[in-house]
């Protein structure tokens, strides 16, 4: 077996570059999902029954945008608060 | 007792080891987290048995809780892929 060394070549050192930031990314997705899926479901599910209705589906929907558009608003408040120096 | 003396045969039994170990770990994770969802929504106070009404209420919980982490990926796939601001 080939004794290799942490002199590799560029070329395999940018595509195991490239590998990871893939799996971070996907790793990223997955968290933000699993952060929706708690949010949402506290806001959106009474009890739970034998299946998803429709109206709490159009609530996980709506709740999703709505998540991302409160998200939005406050750094968007916050940036403008951190930049004016707010004490 | 040198760890890269493993010839291809063994190196690939531990991959196969690692990988159910992995499997077997994910799985308690997720019993682990769907106890706690369903746990605050069916269970009111603990009386001194499981009454059928909350047992109904876990399996569905259980059920609409994997209902729900399938539409929000979607619907957030959707928002990703069109380049959601």
């Amino acid at each position: 077996m080939d004794q290799k060394t942490f002199l590799s070549e560029n070329a395999e050192a940018a595509e195991l570059q490239r590998l990871i930031a893939v799996e971070q990314q996907k790793a990223q997705f997955q968290a933000q999902v699993h952060n929706f899926t708690d949010v949402c479901w506290d806001k959106c599910m009474d009890k739970p029954s034998s299946k998803l209705d429709s109206r709490t589906e159009t609530c996980l929907v709506s709740c999703l945008e709505r998540f991302i558009d409160t998200t939005l608003t406050i750094t968007n408040r916050f940036t403008q608060m951190v930049q004016k120096g707010a004490h």
